[in-house]
């Protein structure tokens, strides 16, 4: 088993943390300042990256690339801005690549291709204001209407939903309890994005409320079939907590590294702060963490390449890299001490964005229900 | 429609290399291997050529089979060929040697209009591989390039010269060598890299280029690196006080006392 990278995810991984230390990481304070979303010049450059179809087909405009150089594309964002990450990684991998997996040919051709290059930014929404972890108690309705399907509900946290042109919808359709799937275009007459969210951190990713009051979507916009929404949903977000894991680690490991450089030039005592065992130790369980993630994600996105289960692993992926980023942000800033508490430093936003990967996507409660289930299907009847 | 041809060489990454402490030496292992900074550049001016005056652009590297991925990085960012110049008895060359081999690899692959090179490299920092080039293959250098216009059979250079900008008319083939003064270097798209790494790349032995061991490698070089040294600089540490008036006055009897002012 050969766990180093090829030439190939070198490059990948070089190419990525060039452009985001070059083209991203200026804009990463002011965003988190401000809120305000990356300028579009900056989103263009990235289409010319290739970071909105990473793994799309490279006849569509993609770069075609394997789960593990997507997960270090979305580690190298993250780690100079998470709110970039985030939106990167939820158009990619919960948007753009169910439309792939489940769409039909001319949902690929008509919607895939603005996805994949820019033109239009993606996203997906199960979440409501009364529905979050029971996401079975979604209150969102699909009424059918002639050739078409009326939509009326509240979506809440919504990754990409101020910026976002086609979105991934689970509505409760016509009778029976069936979960369906509808891709919604902004324009569409009814669609609304409702408030934008004042958040914590990932400040500059326009997360907002979307207001359904009865839009009308196509029958040609159902993704699968009404029958299959619970099951597109559950895949794309297996897919999704790769690219989280990927965004969780890639905070951790700006907040290791900073922290670790400081404990090399800090003195006290008459030394390098780093030379106390109470620091290094710190630094030791840290480093550990994150290349336990780096491992667990890999596992996870090897796996998906190779068209085997992966939804204990991909769970456990996030559940592992999510709390290792938390920890190793709050040691950081302990580290660095008073200077990691002001906003001068980006070790606080680190802490502040570090937060929501226990939450989106599946909380980690809900990964240790996944893993745990899994875990006694293994071991006997369940 | 120009031929362009770019040298390039792969350098250890110095953010990454280490200075032994207990005699100087550097430290390479585990450092890993990147494109020297400045050739990045060149790669750039031979390709906005190519596509602001429509051309092909051929890359050319020296070295063991791993600086392979310099070439693949050079054609993600859009070189249309790649020549690796490889083979054991090239190793230990100097300056003078390696542009000797390269000189011959470029003979022997084609007739170029414009060869593009770096000022120098990161590791060696000698800058002489332009200059040997220059001789070698019996064409005119111009260093520390702002820009690059083709008209018809020339090229129009700004170079600085100081203070100042000249601008040159040099009739082609020209050797041209660049720096971060010059542009500034595109990323090439994760779709273009995953595509040159599919891409063919010629490789050249000694057999290909011609001459005989001892023409090359550490028997060939008249130069060879005895001794890496760092150096270290011990910091004076002065903290003046008072108010600002008397900080100033205080600054300047500092700065007076070391003749960096002198009045």
């Amino acid at each position: 088993m050969d766990l180093s990278y090829t030439p190939k995810q070198k490059m990948i991984r070089d190419t990525s943390r060039a452009f985001s230390r070059d083209v991203l990481q200026e804009y990463s304070t002011e965003m988190d300042r401000t809120g305000s979303p990356l300028p579009q010049n900056v989103m263009d450059k990235m289409a010319e990256m290739n970071f909105w179809g990473i793994q799309a087909p490279i006849e569509m405009g993609g770069a075609g690339l394997d789960s593990v150089s997507y997960s270090i594309v979305i580690e190298e964002i993250s780690r100079v801005s998470a709110a970039t990450g985030l939106a990167v990684t939820v158009h990619n991998s919960v948007c753009l690549a169910p439309i792939l997996l489940f769409g039909t040919e001319e949902q690929k051709e008509r919607l895939g291709r603005d996805l994949v290059t820019g033109a239009r930014i993606g996203g997906f929404t199960v979440t409501e204001p009364n529905a979050g972890s029971d996401a079975a108690s979604i209150q969102t309705r699909a009424e059918k209407k002639g050739g078409s399907w009326a939509l009326t509900g509240q979506k809440a946290f919504v990754t990409n939903g101020g910026t976002g042109g086609i979105f991934l919808v689970a509505a409760r359709a016509g009778h029976g309890g069936n979960t369906g799937v509808f891709i919604v275009e902004k324009g569409m007459p009814g669609f609304e994005v409702g408030k934008i969210e004042d958040m914590m951190g990932m400040r500059g990713n326009m997360v907002s409320e979307l207001i359904l009051n009865d839009v009308e979507v196509p029958e040609r916009n159902l993704l699968g079939s009404v029958e299959d929404g619970f099951r597109i949903s559950m895949k794309a977000l297996d897919t999704g907590r790769i690219g989280i894991a990927s965004q969780a680690l890639g905070i951790g490991m700006a907040a290791y590294e900073a922290a670790a450089e400081y404990a090399t030039q800090r003195r006290q005592f008459g030394r390098s702060i780093g030379k106390f065992q109470g620091i290094s130790f710190k630094l030791a369980e840290m480093k550990t963490a994150l290349d336990a993630s780096r491992f667990l994600i890999y596992r996870a996105a090897s796996l998906r390449d190779r068209g085997l289960p992966f939804s204990a692993e991909s769970a456990m992926c996030k559940l592992h890299a999510s709390t290792a980023a938390m920890d190793v942000c709050r040691e950081a800033l302990q580290i660095f001490g008073g200077y990691g508490y002001v906003r001068d430093l980006p070790v606080e936003r680190y802490f502040r964005d570090a937060k929501i990967t226990e939450i989106y996507e599946g909380t980690s409660e809900v990964m240790k229900i996944i893993v745990g289930n899994a875990i006694l299907r293994e071991f006997g009847k369940y | 429609m120009l031929n362009i041809a770019v040298c390039v060489k792969q350098v250890p990454d110095t953010g990454k290399v280490r200075i032994d402490p207990a005699d100087g030496t550097l430290v390479r292992e585990g450092a890993g291997a990147m494109m020297n900074p400045d050739d990045l550049h060149a790669v750039e001016a031979a390709i906005d050529l190519k596509e602001r005056f429509s051309g092909t652009v051929t890359v050319f590297t020296m070295g063991p089979p791993a600086a392979r991925e310099v070439l693949i990085q050079a054609m993600a960012m859009g070189a249309d060929r790649a020549v690796l110049v490889s083979d054991p008895v090239f190793a230990g060359s100097d300056t003078l040697v390696t542009g000797r081999i390269l000189s011959l690899a470029i003979g022997k692959t084609g007739t170029f209009d414009i060869i593009i090179t770096g000022v120098e490299s990161i590791d060696g920092n000698t800058g002489s591989v332009g200059y040997q080039l220059s001789e070698f293959l019996d064409m005119p250098l111009l260093t520390r390039i702002h820009s690059i216009e083709v008209a018809g059979k020339c090229v129009l250079v700004e170079r600085i010269y100081g203070h100042e900008y000249q601008k040159i008319e040099v009739d082609l083939p020209v050797l041209l060598a660049v720096n971060r003064q010059t542009n500034t270097h595109r990323h090439p798209g994760l779709a273009a890299v995953n595509l040159a790494f599919e891409k063919e790349i010629q490789v050249l032995t000694m057999k290909e280029i011609g001459g005989s061991a001892d023409d090359y490698g550490i028997k060939g070089s008249p130069t060879m690196v005895v001794n890496y040294e760092s150096i270290s600089h011990k910091r004076d540490r002065v903290v003046l006080s008072g108010s600002l008036d008397e900080k100033v006055d205080a600054f300047m009897d500092v700065i007076r006392k070391h003749g960096i002012l002198r009045y």
